[in-house]
């Protein structure tokens, strides 16, 4: 069998920083009303928060020069207004803006699950799947997120830096002077920390994989570990693998407070600063108290906006990471290198239902595991490959099922292929949803037949709400067999012309395995059908078996002629009939 | 009944007591920390009130030094007390995630019962880390009182007018945003439960995307995925809505609030009972202090997760073992090693009798191949049978250590999981140090297969072995049971994912590693008819009950129930 092991890893795509910039502003684009209404909203509505202060100042004023009570009310009741219109402001602003964000990773991540799911087989195998996996889960979370809670805050927080920034040098030019004393230990102090940060998260997500890899392997493989009494040394490498995560995350901590210790010498010179202005201001008589009042608590409200941009920094840089990882999966052409539109341009045999020419197939160029095969299926012909492991058959099958591009030579099907494999998956959900898959626009009446058809309907309709039962991950369990005759019932749904079946009976244990090949049969009537035989009684009821050996076909026939032709079949026969002699 | 084990409560209590040192560092410098905080618009006020109004140069430096005492002290508190703090939840889920794992892996078994394995790991993982967090969330919980309190004195000290109004007022202010916020809350957690559920079923079709493939279902996952997303999009969108309104709404009461509070602190400076500084001090205090106790909010809701977390960690820890301990092994340990089973019952065995003898390789076929999994787990002391005795030379299997039985008695599962690692550390998991793997991997029919692979025994297999291929697997796992040389091996189906010509050359192979030697015996549980073809004998198991006991061919010819389960 040619393991995936021997092949080198090649990750799928990943978009470039101006690419996935590029991907943003197309994904917004349709957009660009909405967009500018939340910007302007937001801008608005911050800006309007922003004459608190002054109105305070101008409060403090009124104190300071010990005027009547009545003067106070007028601030103070611009001030409740100022609250309102500003409350009102953020929430359009907001929902205006989270409209934008949800609506285009909405776009997103259903562009990307298409492409992700029409990516060719091939692709995904050369990647290892758990790239792909990774990407739809940890990814599309990470953006999702950073859309939802990182990007509204982040926005707010530097529309407020902003435009404080401004209101400050509207109180007087000097103050923002003065505030902008602490800008540049502040863009050392984050600049010093994304150095640091970004390869020690990258190590963080590293060491945390793998603490989380062998957990899942040793609570997995719990009974095995007791079996080999291995506890200790699974308990070990847990402590390892946990201790290395720890550590590390200690020293992110680390970082972190140094960050916040740089960024209160930042807030301590500003502050001082303005106070200093404010100080030498109302000595030389330009401004008022109050006034200096309102700079000073200007900036001391501007710690908690720049602290949270600069620490929202981090799930921004996280989320364009994700994003990239994205849009490169986005970006792919979907029909590059596929099997369905390279080698199949070969002229069919008339009749033939199957065509395969000289084909030949390397998964590592320089060392080809099919050389030249030749082969044709009549309609509705059956045929069963037989073989020892590393033969070749999964990879012929593959190819005939269009799972991989033929390297060399061609296939040629007249209709669709239909492949049932080994791998079986359970689509988490309602058990009819599942077989909807094959043909959305089946009724129940057909769902239930195509059960029947492979003796999956009593076990079906028994289950406690029959094939309304969510099945599948975090649903109700089902055995190996009944995984695999679902497979099959998906196959009679979507009844394809030509049928490819590849170990589709391997995993259910013996007794299973004779049950499930008596409803591959049902299942495979009225097809043609190439079948991987890994037991013979597959092979023996087939019209006829071929035989491969080293990638190439070394005998073809019925069961009577090859198992009496004293070749490659016969001592196969012979191995496997030696137990069974006795009965026949 | 779970009455003595551990309880979230007991677990929350243990950590606190385990790492008291540094939660004490923490909240000491944390309160130091928050008292700082709060201290800072104060003075503030106090510069504007002695300093700039007066336009006393000498003063301004002063404060400005006190200004500076005070960022000291709170950067170089919050930095220690933070490290602190941190430092004893990370360690404090560490060791609850090594105490969780030893759980799982106790010869005793029984944690694993009523969870998937991804429970259990996110268990392993998420619960520890939270339950560490609590120690994080109590620390800041009282520092985070400390500011408080620090600045309901500064405030009362002030006026007491304006002291009582902010602290009324404060709670209060947050009070209403919960409550307002509270049906909103419901309704949004709901609404995010839906849009987490449209990135599983992402998850879910590109793990199954064989299948799809398979059968040319690409387009109608496609449509139904979008279709789930734009649900999905609708979901989320009420729910942002929702808390954009809450967003802005407590923008707006916390505005109203401190025009209240302006209005009252001018009111009592034009009257001269507060100074200029006092007022812009209360106002600065008043907005600080928002900050405390919506952070209050947020500790209570960590504290309630961290306390589910700590339920759910217990359960584990607490659940009684599969099986009883067994008495440590008494006198010399047995040497013949046979297995007997007499009249053993349950989950639908009815009646099992069978007894190997020294150096046998003993075929059991089963007709109803869901009871073998039943068989194995009490082989194996995963489990006990409820009824009938099951003895290693004489002595009653319930009276073993399961550990110190299981170093006599291997029992190999036909799904076995490999580990993490190469080739080879898998295949000598079980094996004494040294020991020499060759043969055992030729036995299995693995030695050719490990040969193709890139790098040999040397080969990562991937996480789980994923990355080999169901029949790779399975040689493997083979090779290891059988290189572990146990004297007693149980084999449950080894060869089900491996074609004939190999399945045959893997049967004489067994054969020849295991048979006939007397310190050896091997149980075959399995319906292949190679396997069942080398065993010296099988017992024939059907309908729950031993029926015979005979050499293949002998069974072959007698029962029709054999040929049926064991011959096409």
């Amino acid at each position: 069998m040619t393991g995936p092991a021997e092949q080198p890893r090649e990750l799928l795509p990943v978009a470039t920083g101006p690419r996935t910039r590029a991907a943003v502003r197309e994904l917004i684009g349709p957009h660009r009303a909405l967009g500018l209404a939340a910007a302007l909203t937001m801008t608005a509505a911050t800006a309007v928060g922003l004459l608190t202060q002054p109105l305070l100042g101008h409060i403090v004023d009124q104190v300071a020069e010990r005027r009547p009570v009545g003067a106070l009310t007028v601030p103070v009741l611009l001030i409740a207004a100022v609250a309102f219109a500003h409350g009102i402001g953020t929430a359009l602003g907001l929902s205006l803006f989270s409209r934008l964000g949800e609506t285009a990773l909405a776009g997103l991540r259903e562009r990307f699950l298409e492409r992700a799911l029409r990516l060719p087989l091939a692709r995904i195998e050369r990647a290892g799947s758990g790239d792909l996996t990774a990407r739809v889960t940890a990814d599309v979370t990470t953006v999702a997120q950073a859309v939802r809670n990182a990007l509204p805050e982040l926005v707010r927080s530097l529309l407020a830096i902003v435009l404080t920034l401004g209101a400050l040098a509207v109180l007087d030019w000097r103050f923002l002077l003065a505030a902008l004393i602490a800008v540049p230990v502040q863009a050392h102090t984050a600049r010093w920390y994304v150095g640091r940060a970004v390869p020690l998260y990258a190590e963080q997500r590293v060491v945390t994989g793998a603490q989380q890899q062998q957990l899942l392997d040793t609570i997995g493989g719990a009974s095995t570990v007791r079996a080999f009494r291995i506890e200790d040394r699974h308990a070990a490498r847990v402590a390892e693998r946990s201790g290395v995560a720890v550590g590390v995350t200690k020293r992110g901590i680390r970082l972190l407070l140094s960050f916040y210790a740089r960024l209160h010498i930042a807030e301590y010179a500003g502050l001082a600063a303005v106070l200093v202005t404010g100080f030498l201001l109302v000595r030389g008589g330009s401004v008022s108290i109050g006034t200096a009042t309102a700079a000073a608590l200007y900036f001391h409200s501007l710690f908690n906006p720049v602290n949270a941009a600069l620490v929202l920094m981090d799930d921004a840089q996280a989320a364009q990471a994700g994003l990239a990882r994205l849009i490169g999966v986005a970006d792919l052409e979907p029909d590059a290198d596929d099997a369905e539109s390279v080698g199949r341009r070969a002229t069919p045999v008339p009749g033939a239902a199957v065509t395969v020419s000289g084909l030949g197939y390397a998964y590592q160029p320089g060392r080809p595991v099919l050389h030249g095969l030749d082969l044709t299926l009549a309609p509705g012909e059956r045929v069963a490959l037989v073989g020892a492991s590393g033969a070749g058959k999964t990879t012929l099958a593959k190819l005939i099922a269009g799972i991989h591009p033929p390297t060399t030579g061609a296939v040629t099907v007249v209709g669709d292929v239909g492949l049932v494999t080994q791998e079986v998956h359970v689509f988490a959900g309602p058990l009819a949803e599942d077989l909807l898959l094959a043909r959305p626009d089946a009724s129940g009446p057909e769902l239930l037949a195509a059960l029947e058809r492979v003796g999956a309907r009593a076990w079906a309709e028994a289950l406690p709400e029959g094939l309304a039962t969510v099945v599948g991950e975090g649903g109700h369990r089902l055995t190996a067999t009944q995984a695999q005759q679902l497979a099959l019932a998906r196959l009679v749904l979507a009844d394809p012309p030509v049928a490819v079946l590849d170990e589709a009976t391997a995993e259910a244990g013996s007794a299973g395995a004779r049950s499930l090949e008596r409803a591959a049969e049902r299942a495979l009537e009225g097809r043609t059908a190439l079948i991987v035989a890994h037991r013979l009684s597959q092979a023996r009821s087939a019209d006829r078996i071929v035989v491969m050996d080293g990638g190439r076909v070394v005998e073809t026939g019925t069961h009577d002629e090859l198992s009496t032709a004293g070749g490659v079949y016969a001592e196969l026969w012979a191995a496997w009939s030696l137990s069974r002699a006795l009965s026949h | 009944m779970r009455g003595s084990g551990p309880t979230g409560r007991s677990v929350l209590g243990g950590m606190v007591r385990g790492h008291w040192r540094k939660l004490l560092v923490g909240a000491v410098l944390g309160a130091g920390h928050q008292a700082g905080e709060a201290l800072v618009p104060v003075l503030i006020g106090v510069i504007i009130d002695r300093a700039v109004d007066g336009g006393d140069g000498a003063s301004l430096v002063r404060w400005l030094c006190v200004l500076a005492a005070v960022y000291l002290g709170l950067s170089f508190s919050f930095r220690w007390g933070a490290k602190a703090r941190e430092d004893a939840a990370l360690d404090a889920g560490h060791e609850l995630r090594l105490r969780l794992v030893g759980r799982v892996l106790h010869p005793g078994g029984g944690a694993e019962r009523g969870h998937l394995p991804g429970a259990l790991t996110s268990i392993a993982t998420e619960d520890t880390r939270r339950v560490g967090s609590v120690a994080n969330a109590l620390v800041l919980g009282v520092s985070v009182l400390a500011g408080l309190l620090v600045g309901a004195v500064m405030l009362l000290r002030i006026s007491l007018t304006l002291g009582l109004l902010v602290l009324v007022g404060t709670p209060l202010l947050l009070w209403l945003g919960h409550l307002l916020s509270k049906p909103l809350e419901r309704h949004s957690a709901a609404e995010q439960e839906r849009a987490a559920h449209a990135s599983g079923v992402a998850a879910d079709l590109v793990a199954g995307l064989r299948v799809l493939k398979g059968i040319g279902a690409v387009p109608a996952a496609v449509a139904r995925y979008r279709r789930g997303s734009r649900a999905a999009l609708a979901a989320t969108l009420r729910s942002t809505r929702a808390e954009a309104w809450q967003t802005g709404l407590t923008t707006a009461l916390t505005g109203v609030f401190i025009a209240v509070v302006a209005l009252i602190g001018g009111r009592l400076g034009v009257q001269g009972e507060i100074s200029l500084g006092e007022l812009v001090s209360a106002v600065g205090l008043a907005l600080f202090l928002l900050g405390p106790l919506a952070g209050l909010a947020w500790i209570n809701a960590e504290l309630a997760q961290g306390r589910a977390s700590a339920a759910r960690v217990a359960a584990v820890l607490a659940a009684p073992p599969a099986i009883p301990g067994g008495a440590p092994p008494a006198g010399p340990p047995p040497t013949g090693h046979v297995l007997r089973l007499r009249g053993v019952a349950g989950e639908g065995l009815r009646h099992l009798d069978l007894e190997t003898t020294p150096g046998e390789v003993l075929g059991v076929a089963l007709t109803d191949p869901g009871h073998a999994t039943e068989l194995l787990r009490w082989l194996g002391r995963e489990a006990d049978p409820p009824s009938g005795a099951a003895e290693l030379d004489g002595v009653p299997l319930t009276r073993l250590d399961p550990a110190a039985l299981r170093a006599t008695v291997l029992v190999a599962a036909h799904d076995a999981d490999l580990f993490g690692g190469t080739v080879e550390a898998n295949v000598a998991a079980g094996a004494p140090d040294g020991a020499d793997l060759a043969p055992a991997l030729a036995a299995a029919g693995a030695d050719e297969m490990v040969r193709s692979l890139p790098r040999g025994l040397a080969t990562p297999v991937g996480e789980r072995g994923r990355s080999l291929s169901g029949g790779q697997r399975q040689r493997l796992a083979l090779a290891r049971a059988l290189a572990a040389d146990p004297p007693v091996l149980v084999l449950h189906d080894p060869t089900t994912a491996i074609d004939a010509v190999t399945e045959a050359r893997i049967a004489a192979g067994l054969r020849a590693l295991r048979g006939g030697r007397p310190d050896r015996t091997t149980l075959l549980i399995t319906t292949s008819p190679a396997l069942l073809a080398v065993s010296d004998r099988v017992v024939l198991i059907d309908e729950g009950r031993t029926v015979d006991a005979a050499p293949h061919h002998v069974l072959v010819e007698r029962h029709p129930a054999y040929r049926e389960a064991v011959l096409s």
